[in-house]
């Protein structure tokens, strides 16, 4: 089976071996032995020590990029997932609690605000930032997810993730096109407004019956290396927005609490705030949780 | 998992059975022309058996053989099977490709 060349194992190993001190340390201790009698193996049938330590190199290189592409892979689906629906909630209280910021406070307690706290930064544009960043990380690895998926669902035939990924987009185009057709006909009347919060409920369970869709989507699809890097680097990107923003709302309702004369009704901040906190604490131990995992040592005989 | 060359390669240099380190970079070298180096060759290894197409078996005298799985000859059957429809492909437009 194997044609093991001749010659001690207790020879000194060649010089090369010793770059095996940059390779990361579990991979060391899973395969450097055997890489080690390797490189011993190819010098004494005449192998160049030069080309061999640059492979090594390489080879290291790799090992460290793997050791990531695992923590980034199959293992960290559910935390991808963990992060996905907390940036959704996010997302949601935020875009809310940033539409009313557009309006409150006024111009004359924004001043009285800027005289008190002028390092304090405004929250409305904080927001909008970090929302604009996470949205457009979200939208990046979505695309890359979604075609990666659908290539495979292609392949397999599995025309259920196709249907799947069209969910969200249909809810969002009827959430759309109904919030056009009841902002467009007459004056505004109790009932249109009952309907109007009805609706806003319904745009919620869209959003929620969307997730749900895109969720079983990356569950039951086999994705690549780099479609997994990608999202986790999106889950990253939109980690750290979320922990922007949440610093951003909670220092700006403290400034507003101690420097208006009539900062108003507290609990609407805090409960956004409460939120905000939650979720950005969910996806931030989703994150640490994933790098914590370190590629498990392969089971040997 | 990316199909890399030399995850190809060692994957079909054990199609005939289970091989050590040293043994595969012969064996390589002898059906492909191709000489791996350590680095390279345990990297496929390492992703392999991460991806579990192939297996680690007991040392013998401090030298690990290694064994494809059925996951791994099936996902190997899969993509020479696709190599060598665009290999016949291309072969074939080759020939027809007007001679100047």
């Amino acid at each position: 089976m194997n044609d093991v060349p001749a010659g001690p194992a207790t020879e000194p190993s060649p010089w090369p071996s010793r770059l095996l001190a940059v390779y990361p340390p579990a991979w060391r201790a899973r395969y450097g032995e055997e890489v080690d009698l390797l490189v011993k193996d190819l010098s004494e049938h005449g192998h160049a020590a030069i080309p061999m330590a640059i492979d090594l190199l390489c080879g290291a290189a790799a090992a460290w990029l793997f050791d990531r592409r695992i923590d980034m892979s199959e293992r960290s689906r559910e935390a991808l997932i963990r992060v996905l629906w907390s940036w959704v909630a996010f997302a949601t209280v935020a875009t809310w609690f940033g539409h009313d910021l557009g309006i409150y406070p006024t111009a004359p307690a924004a001043h009285e605000l800027a005289s008190a706290h002028p390092v304090v930064p405004d929250a409305y544009h904080v927001l909008l930032a970090a929302g604009v960043f996470g949205v457009a990380a979200t939208a990046v690895a979505a695309l890359v997810y979604a075609l990666d998926a659908g290539r495979n669902a292609a392949r397999a035939g599995r025309w259920r993730t196709f249907a799947l990924m069209a969910v969200p987009v249909l809810i969002g185009a009827a959430w759309i096109a109904g919030t056009r057709l009841l902002h467009g006909n007459g004056p505004e009347t109790s009932g249109k407004l009952t309907f109007a919060v009805a609706w806003l409920l319904l745009g919620i369970a869209g959003i929620a019956i969307s997730t749900q869709a895109v969720v079983t989507v990356i569950r039951s699809s086999e994705f690549s290396e780099s479609t997994w890097r990608i999202g986790g680097a999106a889950a990253a990107a939109v980690t750290a927005a979320m922990a922007v923003a949440t610093l951003a709302t909670l220092t700006w309702g403290i400034a507003v609490r101690t420097s208006l004369t009539h900062p108003g009704d507290a609990t609407g901040w805090l409960v956004v705030s409460a939120i905000m906190a939650v979720t950005t604490g969910r996806a931030v131990l989703a994150m640490v949780g994933t790098h914590r995992h370190a590629p498990e040592t392969p089971a040997v005989a | 998992m990316d199909f890399t060359e030399p995850v190809v390669l060692v994957l079909t240099s054990l199609a005939d059975g289970p091989k050590h380190g040293y043994a595969l970079a012969k064996d390589i070298e002898w059906f492909a022309g191709t000489k791996l180096g350590p680095g390279t060759l345990y990297g496929a290894l390492s992703r392999l058996e991460g991806r579990g197409w192939i297996e680690a078996l007991p040392a013998e005298d401090r030298r690990r053989p290694y064994r494809i799985t059925a996951a791994g000859a099936e996902a190997l059957a899969r993509h020479l099977q696709a190599a060598q429809r665009v290999a016949a492909t291309g072969l074939a437009r080759l020939e027809l490709r007007p001679t100047s």
